[in-house]
């Protein structure tokens, strides 16, 4: 068990991208809070968070997932969940996520 | 040459002088008294009546003190030479130890010289008897103890510093403990008051529910009740509020009381989850935000059975365990988590619970926890578990899957909360009704 | 509980003899007193004991809280009296055991018949506001400690051949070493400060049964004054100076220590 989450900023077409690798739990989640807050935002673009390398996600990853959506709403930007992992996916979908948040490449 | 000559005789005059001079040496020791030694030895002697008063004392002694000798032989005793605290030692313990032993060795005193300053000796006392055994005198010898003093002091104080030190230590770690029992005690009850202390009697209804703190550290946020309603109806719900601790329990709270309250004003259970969604909302609108997931519903009794109306917001599906032996899921599809979304939607599920039906209602503390084999278990698992008990009544549905909470050991990282609601088979029925 | 086991009690003499207990101070242990015994055997039944923290008495019964009062040495001396179920006692207590024997005899009066205080003090600290001499100050008594302790170091190490290799004293055996030297430097500091930090002069009023004050002309830890005092407080008390420099007059004068006990013990009551 390694609780640990590494975040890879950069960027595409649309905007920002941030791309998660490891468990975004309780111990992990303000540096997800940290890293949306860092990355500049501006109204049209899109943030996107790939969570193709996200293995496991506790409801402190998903408060921090709905807390990056509001501050995207909140720039007049919007976010994309990119590349879910089943595993996660299930969990959204549970929690109706799956018809708030945008997923792509599924 | 002269010079071969004049070493000779400087060598010859030499000889003898080096010769004169171990000689003189000699003597002098030869001449060195038994009563010189005693004045100068390098230790201090004395000499008193069995009572203390001293009789003779060398002049290494009278030296180290500064009296002269008429000043002591016959006017002080030797407890007078010593410090305040040695004389209550003395009196305590020295004097009663020699008095009982004849002798003493070693002991550590202090003296107090003429002009005040103290002086650390080592002591030790002889008592002469005459021919008869009869004692006499007291003879003492008194060592120059002031380096091996300030040596021993540097001991004590190392060792009252490190008795210190382990005694903070002890003391802290005990105050740690006390206070974490204090606090698990204040976790437990707390716990206590988010969980209905036991579950009321439901005719026609079996009952049953379980609860697996992950900590007894820390409050957890899963809930559930089950409570009566207008009508002849009941009302129930079980939910999990995101994190733990005392801001979970205090969300929890909030959302336990603003259940029950909803559903006295309405049985509608989709109304219920919206109002605790609006309590949630203006309650924690800020930078902390607070949500949950839930399911809620309603209990009618009929005559075929128990009709069930539900409402789930983002929550992990009601299981029913069927009289014939299988198990379905019962999905509120659309169901939102409840709190944080501005739009949240909450579905409704109805199912009749027949005789030997049961429903299981539970928290992602099951369906998260880390199998013993390395992945987590999941709700195909839990669907497979529940299909092989079935059918089961709550009691045993509760019992079974306790089991199965306890086979993760460790791999259970979460609370777990579960309830299950069930209708007694037929021939219980029967049973009862014979 | 066991007190006889626990203060290592010892009882001579013959058994319907009067009973004389005797009790020690601090520093020693019932020891102290063996140079009396032998005097006093012949008419009363004799109970030697070790308060808990002293001599051969039994460690683990020792706690800090108890044995920081007087009371707490005091409960020792009831518990053996209440075990052995000894009445008409003749307390003789030396030094501190005075003002112990003052506290029990107030609280089991029918026990007690006669109080002996060899060399008491009812207060070793001066109190200059009642113009008492007690003959020492606080600081003194801080003194004592860091005698204690100083010794503690060296103390069983250079103590124990000395007394084991006595051939002249072969009562003195191994056991007498162990007790008398071995004094867990703790529980000696803790009497000391209880000892030296006690005032028991209000206690003396309460006496009521027949005293003796048995003082030393000389002596460095009870002075006179205390004497005096002690003399003074209690009515209908007996003074009686014995001729002997020190503390201890029953090793620096056991013939006039023990007659005068047996004096006092076995006059009529």
């Amino acid at each position: 068990m390694t609780p640990e989450l590494t975040i890879n900023a950069g960027h595409n077409a649309t905007g920002p991208v941030l791309a998660l690798v490891g468990d975004l739990d309780h111990a992990t989640a303000p540096q997800l809070r940290t890293a949306v807050t860092d990355t500049a935002l501006t109204p049209g673009q899109i943030l996107t968070l790939d969570l193709s390398a996200v293995a496991f996600c506790d409801s402190s990853g998903i408060t921090a997932l709905i807390a990056a959506h509001r501050r995207a709403l909140a720039q007049e930007a919007d976010l994309v969940l990119a590349d879910v992992p089943a595993r996660v996916l299930r969990i959204l979908r549970i929690l109706g996520l799956d018809q708030v948040l945008r997923l792509a490449g599924q | 040459m002269c010079g071969t000559a004049d070493g000779e005789h400087e060598r010859e005059t030499g000889h003898d002088s080096v010769e004169e001079a171990e000689r003189a040496q000699f003597s002098a020791l030869l001449e060195d008294s038994a009563e010189d030694l005693y004045e100068h030895a390098p230790c201090g002697y004395l000499s008193t009546m069995l009572d203390g008063q001293i009789a003779k004392v060398n002049t290494t002694l009278l030296d180290w003190l500064g009296y002269t000798r008429d000043q002591l032989v016959g006017r002080r005793r030797f407890a007078d030479l010593l410090t305040v605290g040695g004389k209550l030692y003395h009196e305590t313990h020295f004097a009663p130890l020699l008095a009982m032993q004849g002798h003493l060795s070693g002991i550590a005193l202090e003296l107090r010289a003429a002009d005040g300053s103290r002086l650390p000796v080592l002591v030790t006392s002889t008592v002469k008897t005459g021919s008869d055994g009869q004692p006499l005198l007291i003879r003492t010898t008194l060592f120059d103890a002031r380096d091996r003093r300030a040596y021993e002091q540097e001991l004590l104080r190392a060792r009252k510093s490190a008795e210190q030190a382990q005694s903070q230590a002890e003391t802290a770690h005990q105050e740690a403990e006390t206070e974490r029992a204090r606090l698990q005690q204040v976790v437990a009850i707390l716990q206590k008051s988010l969980l209905p202390p036991q579950l009321p009697q439901v005719p026609g209804l079996d009952a049953a529910s379980y609860y697996h703190p992950a900590s007894v550290d820390e409050i957890g946020g899963d809930f559930y009740d089950l409570f009566a309603l207008a009508g002849g109806r009941w009302g129930f719900f079980l939910g999990d509020v995101c994190g733990k601790g005392p801001e979970a329990a205090s969300a929890t709270s909030l959302i336990r009381y603003t259940l029950r309250a909803a559903f006295l004003a309405d049985s509608d259970p989709v109304q219920a989850l919206a109002t605790v969604h609006a309590a949630l909302h203006e309650r924690y609108a800020g930078e902390d935000p607070r949500y949950c997931t839930a399911i809620a519903g309603t209990l009618t009794p009929r005559p075929d059975g128990i009709a069930v109306t539900l409402a789930g917001g983002g929550h992990p599906s009601a299981l029913l365990l069927r009289a014939d032996g299988t198990a379905e899921f019962l999905p509120t599809p659309g169901g939102t988590l409840v709190g944080i979304l501005p739009r949240p939607h909450f579905s409704t599920a109805h199912t009749l619970l027949g005789p030997g039906d049961t429903m299981l209602l539970y928290t992602d503390g099951l369906t998260e926890a880390r199998t013993q084999a390395g992945p987590r278990y999941s709700e195909e698992d839990l669907h497979t578990f529940a299909a092989a008990l079935a059918p089961a009544g709550a009691a045993a549905t509760i019992n079974a899957l306790q089991g199965l909470l306890e086979s993760f050991g460790a791999g259970l990282d979460d609370d777990t909360a579960l309830l299950a609601l069930g209708v007694p088979a037929a021939n219980t029925i029967e049973g009862a009704a014979g | 509980m066991d007190a006889v086991s626990r203060n290592n009690v010892k009882v001579t003499g013959p058994v319907d003899g009067p009973v004389v207990m005797l009790a020690h101070g601090f520093g020693c242990d019932q020891n102290m007193w063996r140079l009396v015994v032998p005097q006093l055997v012949e008419h009363f039944r004799v109970v030697l004991f070790d308060y808990v923290g002293s001599g051969n008495a039994d460690p683990s019964a020792w706690n800090r809280e108890r044995y920081s009062s007087l009371e707490g040495y005091a409960d020792d001396v009831l518990e053996i009296c209440d075990q052995l179920d000894l009445t008409d006692v003749v307390f003789v207590g030396h030094s501190v055991s005075a003002m112990v024997g003052v506290l029990a005899a107030a609280r089991r009066p029918h026990r007690f018949a006669k109080l002996i205080m060899v060399a008491p003090s009812p207060c070793y600290i001066d109190d200059p506001a009642t113009g008492y001499t007690g003959g020492f100050t606080a600081g003194d008594i801080d003194e004592l400690l860091e005698s204690l302790d100083s010794n503690y170091l060296g103390w069983s190490g250079a103590m124990a051949p000395v007394i084991m290799g006595n051939p002249d004293r072969p009562e003195l055996g191994q056991e007498l070493t162990n007790s008398f030297c071995a004094t867990d430097p703790v529980m000696a500091s803790v009497f000391a400060h209880t000892t030296f930090h006690s005032d028991s002069r209000a206690d003396l009023a309460s006496v009521a049964v027949p005293t003796l004050v048995l003082e030393c002309s000389q002596d460095v830890i009870a002075p006179r004054e205390a004497g005096a005092f002690v003399h003074a407080a209690i009515p209908g008390s007996r003074l009686v100076t014995l001729d002997a420099t020190g503390h201890c007059p029953q090793l620096s004068a056991p013939q006039a220590t023990g007659t005068a006990i047996m004096e006092f013990a076995g006059a009529a009551r």
